[in-house]
C-alpha cells in the first residue's frame, strides 16, 4: 500500500514513502486552501481534486467510503482510470531526479500470480519506461528476493522471503542469492479487508484502519466482531500461502541440496499485526514444508526491507561500473 | 454388403464428373474396360449408380454413401468442391440473414496454435530480446502540493550495508556457478535416462 524508495546518504539509508491511495473531494478554492493550510497532500487533475496519502484513508473513513488505488493486486490498476498519471506522480515524488544521468534504480516487481488471470508484463514495462523517461537506468528485482537480500546476508542469502503486501503475497526461495522459484498469490491485505468488510458489513477502509491500529493475532479471547473476522481471514491467508509454497516445491525440477535448515523471513504491511509470526509458525508446524525450516521471523523493518533489498542490488550493480 | 475400394473409387469418380462414360471411369480408376463395366453393372443393380444415354450417374444409395462419414470412403477433395459449390449458392442468402448480427468476443480467447513443436513440459520459453517502450510523463498535467509539503522520510544507520553489498557480490557469483553446474548435472542425468529408455525398448 506504499510506494517506497531507499537511497544511501553518507552513513545513513534514507527511506521516502508515499501511501498508494487517493480520495476525491469537492474541488473549490476554499477546500484547496484548507488542505494547503493543514498540510494535506493533494493532486488536481482537470476539475478534480484528490487527497493523497494517509489523509486519503482518513477522508474515506469520515465519508464512509473506500479509497481509490492506482495499484491493484500489486500492479497498475486496469479499472482505475486515473491510475497512470497518479502512480507516475507518486513514483516521481519518492525517487526524485537521478543523481547522475543513467543512475541505476532497482524497482521491485511481483512474481507471476499463480491464482489470477493477469501477468505483470504491462506493469513492468510501464514502470521501466517511466523511470527511463526520468533519466534512470531501471532494473527489476523480485519483491520476495529483495527481502532475502535485505535480511539474510548472515545466512548466505539462502532462505525464503515472503512479502505480505496490500494486493499480493510475494514468495521467493533463494539459494546463495540465486532465486530458485518465485511466485505471487493475488490474496493479501486488501483481500482480507474486503472479505472482512463483507462479512461484518463495514467499509474496507475502516477494517484496514482497525487492522493496522489494534489487531493482535496472539490474543485468543475478548475479540470484537471485526477482530474475530480478521483473525479468521488471516489464518486462511497464511494457510493458502503455505500450501502454494508446498506445491511449488513439488513442481520444482531443479532444487539444490540444502543441508542446513533455512530461515523464513516475513515482511510487508500485512505482516505487521502483533502475533503474526507466531500465527505463521503455528500453521507452518501443522502443514510442514518438504525442507527443514530453522527460524521464522519478521524482517527487522517489515515496511522497509523490500526497498532496502533493492538498494543492496542497485549498490552492488553500481559498484561494478 | 460393404463397398470395395475400387467400387468406392468408381462412385467418387462418377460424383466428380456428374455424368461419366465407362472410358472416363477407366482412365481415372484404372483396370480394363470390361472389368469397369462389370463393376458398374453391379453397382447399378445395387442402386449405387444409374445409367442413361451411355453415361453413368449417382443413384440414391451412391449419394448416401458419399455423405456418410463412418468409413474412409469420402474423397475429401470432392467433398471440398461440393461444399464450396453449396456455400457459393447459399452465401448470398447467408449474407442477407446475418447482416447486423453482432457476436460479442470474449476477453480471454484461448487460441491455441499448433506450432508442430512441443516444448518439454515445465520448460519455459525465455524472451531474450527487449525493446525500449517510451512512456510519456502523464503526471506533468497534474497540479500538486506534494513537493511543497514533502513526503514521509525515515532514516536508519547503514552500518552493515557495505559489508552486505560485498557479501552479495561474492556469494552471487558462487551461487550462479553452482546453479549452472547443477543444470549441467541435471542435463547429463536426463541424457543418460533417455539412453536407458531407448536400450530398454
Amino acid at each position: 500500500m506504499f510506494v517506497k524508495c531507499a537511497y544511501k546518504e553518507g552513513d545513513e539509508i534514507v527511506f521516502k514513502s508515499q501511501r498508494n491511495a487517493f480520495f476525491e473531494v469537492e474541488h473549490t478554492d476554499f477546500t484547496k486552501k484548507i488542505l494547503d493550510n493543514s498540510k494535506v497532500k493533494y493532486i488536481i487533475k482537470e476539475d478534480n481534486l484528490y487527497v493523497v496519502g494517509d489523509e486519503a484513508l482518513q477522508f474515506a473513513n469520515m465519508f464512509n467510503k473506500d479509497t481509490r488505488r492506482p495499484l491493484s493486486k500489486g500492479v497498475i490498476s486496469s479499472t482505475e482510470k486515473e491510475a497512470l498519471p497518479i502512480i507516475e506522480l507518486l513514483i516521481k515524488s519518492v525517487v526524485g531526479e537521478p543523481a547522475h544521468k543513467g543512475e541505476i534504480v532497482y524497482f521491485s516487481v511481483p512474481g507471476e500470480p499463480l491464482d489470477a488471470e493477469f501477468n505483470v508484463l504491462y506493469h513492468i514495462k510501464i514502470v521501466e519506461g517511466f523511470l527511463k523517461t526520468l533519466g534512470y537506468t531501471p532494473k527489476l528485482i523480485n519483491e520476495g528476493h529483495a527481502i532475502i537480500l535485505s535480511e539474510l546476508a548472515e545466512e548466505d542469502f539462502t532462505g525464503i522471503g515472503l512479502s505480505f503486501g496490500g494486493g499480493m503475497v510475494n514468495v521467493c526461495l533463494s539459494f546463495m542469492s540465486v532465486p530458485i522459484f518465485k511466485f505471487s498469490v493475488a490474496k493479501s491485505g486488501d483481500w482480507i479487508d474486503q472479505q472482512v468488510a463483507m462479512a461484518v458489513d463495514e467499509t474496507a477502509s475502516r477494517v484496514s484502519a482497525i487492522k493496522e491500529l489494534s489487531l493482535d493475532l496472539s490474543k485468543e479471547g475478548g475479540l470484537s466482531k471485526i477482530e474475530s473476522a480478521l483473525s479468521i481471514y488471516y489464518n486462511h491467508l497464511i494457510e493458502y500461502v503455505i500450501e502454494n509454497i508446498k506445491q511449488e516445491f513439488a513442481k520444482a525440477r531443479r532444487l539444490p541440496r540444502i543441508a542446513n535448515p533455512i530461515s523464513i523471513i516475513l515482511s510487508g504491511g500485512t505482516s505487521l499485526p502483533k502475533g503474526f509470526s507466531g500465527r505463521f509458525k503455528q500453521i507452518l508446524d501443522r502443514l510442514k514444508l518438504p525442507i527443514p525450516v530453522g527460524s521464522v521471523r519478521r524482517a527487522s523493518q517489515p515496511l522497509r526491507s523490500v526497498a532496502k533489498g533493492a538498494l543492496i542490488a542497485a549498490s552492488a550493480d553500481e559498484s561494478k561500473k | 454388403m460393404a463397398l470395395s475400394g475400387t467400387e468406392t473409387d468408381i462412385i467418387n469418380c462418377v460424383a466428380r464428373l456428374r455424368l461419366a462414360t465407362k472410358d472416363q471411369i477407366r482412365r481415372q480408376v484404372g483396370f480394363s474396360l470390361e472389368y469397369i463395366g462389370f463393376l458398374c453393372r453391379d453397382l447399378i443393380r445395387r442402386s449405387y449408380l444409374g445409367f442413361s444415354e451411355g453415361r453413368y450417374f449417382l443413384a440414391k444409395d451412391g449419394i448416401n454413401v458419399l455423405l456418410a462419414g463412418e468409413t474412409p470412403k469420402i474423397d475429401r477433395k470432392l467433398l471440398k468442391e461440393v461444399a464450396e459449390e453449396v456455400a457459393r449458392e447459399i452465401s448470398g442468402e447467408l449474407k442477407r440473414t446475418v447482416k447486423g448480427i453482432k457476436i460479442p468476443v470474449p476477453m480471454n480467447i484461448g487460441i491455441k496454435k499448433d506450432t508442430g513443436f512441443e516444448a518439454p513440459p515445465g520448460e519455459r520459453i525465455k524472451i531474450n530480446t527487449d525493446f525500449d517502450f517510451p512512456i510519456e510523463d502523464e503526471s506533468l498535467i497534474l497540479e500538486s502540493n506534494i513537493d511543497k509539503i514533502g513526503i514521509k522520510i525515515e532514516k536508519e544507520k547503514s552500518d552493515d550495508m557495505d559489508k552486505t553489498v560485498r557479501l552479495f557480490k561474492e556469494i552471487h557469483k558462487k551461487g550462479r556457478k553452482g546453479c549452472s553446474r547443477l543444470k549441467t548435472i541435471n542435463a547429463r542425468l536426463k541424457a543418460s535416462k533417455d539412453r536407458y529408455k531407448k536400450v530398454k525398448v
